[in-house]
């Protein structure tokens, strides 16, 4: 029997934002790997345009990092990420004061599978989009962070600074909404 | 998937996971991660931009302030201003011009000590170097009566 290969630690969220604190910026690089393609993801849901996402991932993380030192650890690094994903969508609307079209675009499509079952959830996807722009801000980021993120009512509470009960009740009025917009 | 099943929470959940998958695939992470190092390592922090957003709000503290304080001055202002003579005119004189017919010259001498205090008709009379007890009875009542207004 082979003595097993010593795992390397892998640091958590906690020990790369010291790091970061201490000037390491492979640490931010790291923190960036790990959490991009969810923000990505959430940005995308939020009502990003698709274009538009690589730049809004970054200007989420910018805003991140210069404001590290007003996070308490009272959620998830991603969660509390994510949560100022949703401003910068915000903003970026607010800026462009363009009308928001969501394409079906290569986002939005399915790639494999029946061609029929790809273009039936592709405007499934498209619909769920339109719902979710109709949203309050609060509903929506709600839903997605449940929905979309998976997280529990009680990590996006601390995020969102509210309780667990309402954001169960925000969630609730987003799925009744979202089924109206869908059907 | 047919619309129907989109009633489900499970399969509006699915959807929902699958939202933005694609733009999460095309993400260039490592690059992204660069770029990202790349900007914090460069660009100066943000505190102009820090000030420029609490900047309105303290803009809009203050004016609110100014505009408090401007209404506090005006309803003062007004209140000090109220015309002091006609007031003690008519408390004196019983509430009319009419009174003062009534009222002996002694009476009259008294009402305009008592109005007289620097009041600007009290000195457009003074400065003809006129006291009341130089007046007549009757020019006592016109300066009285002048001074109702």
């Amino acid at each position: 029997m082979t003595p097993a290969e010593p795992v390397a630690a892998v640091p958590t969220d906690a020990a790369l934002i010291a790091a970061w604190h201490g000037g390491d910026e492979p640490a931010a690089a790291e923190l960036v790997r790990r959490h991009a393609r969810a923000l990505a993801r959430f940005l995308a849901g939020a009502g990003a345009l698709a274009a538009d996402v690589d730049d809004l991932v970054q200007e989420t993380f910018i805003r991140a990092f210069r404001a590290l030192g007003r996070f308490r650890g009272q959620c998830q690094f991603r969660t509390w990420l994510l949560t100022i994903g949703g401003n910068v969508v915000k903003d970026a609307h607010r800026r462009s004061r363009r009308a928001r079209v969501v394409p079906l675009g290569d986002g939005l499509r399915a790639t494999d599978g029946d061609p029929h079952e790809r273009a039936v959830a592709g405007e499934a996807e498209r619909r769920l989009a339109a719902g979710l722009e109709q949203l309050p801000r609060m509903q929506r980021e709600v839903f997605l962070l449940r929905a979309q993120q998976g997280l529990e009512y009680a990590e996006i509470a601390a995020a969102l600074g509210t309780t667990p009960g309402a954001a169960r009740v925000h969630y609730h009025h987003a799925v009744r909404r979202l089924k109206e917009y869908v059907k | 998937m047919s619309d129907d099943a989109l009633l489900h929470d499970e399969q509006l959940q699915e959807v929902a996971r699958r939202l933005g998958a694609r733009a999460a695939d095309r993400l260039d992470v490592e690059r992204t991660a660069q770029a990202v190092v790349a900007r914090l390592r460069t660009e100066p922090r943000a505190e102009i931009r820090v000030l420029g957003r609490i900047r309105p709000a303290w803009l809009r503290i203050a004016a609110m302030l100014l505009v408090v304080v401007g209404a506090a001055v005006v309803v003062r202002s007004v209140w000090h201003n109220q015309p002091a003579a006609t007031h003690l005119v008519a408390g004196a004189g019983g509430g009319g011009g009419a009174e003062l017919n009534d009222l002996s010259l002694d009476q009259l001498r008294q009402v305009l000590e008592d109005v007289g205090q620097p009041g600007e008709e009290y000195e457009a009379v003074s400065s003809q170097d006129v006291g009341l007890e130089d007046l007549s009875a009757l020019e006592l009542r016109a300066l009285l009566e002048s001074l109702e207004g």
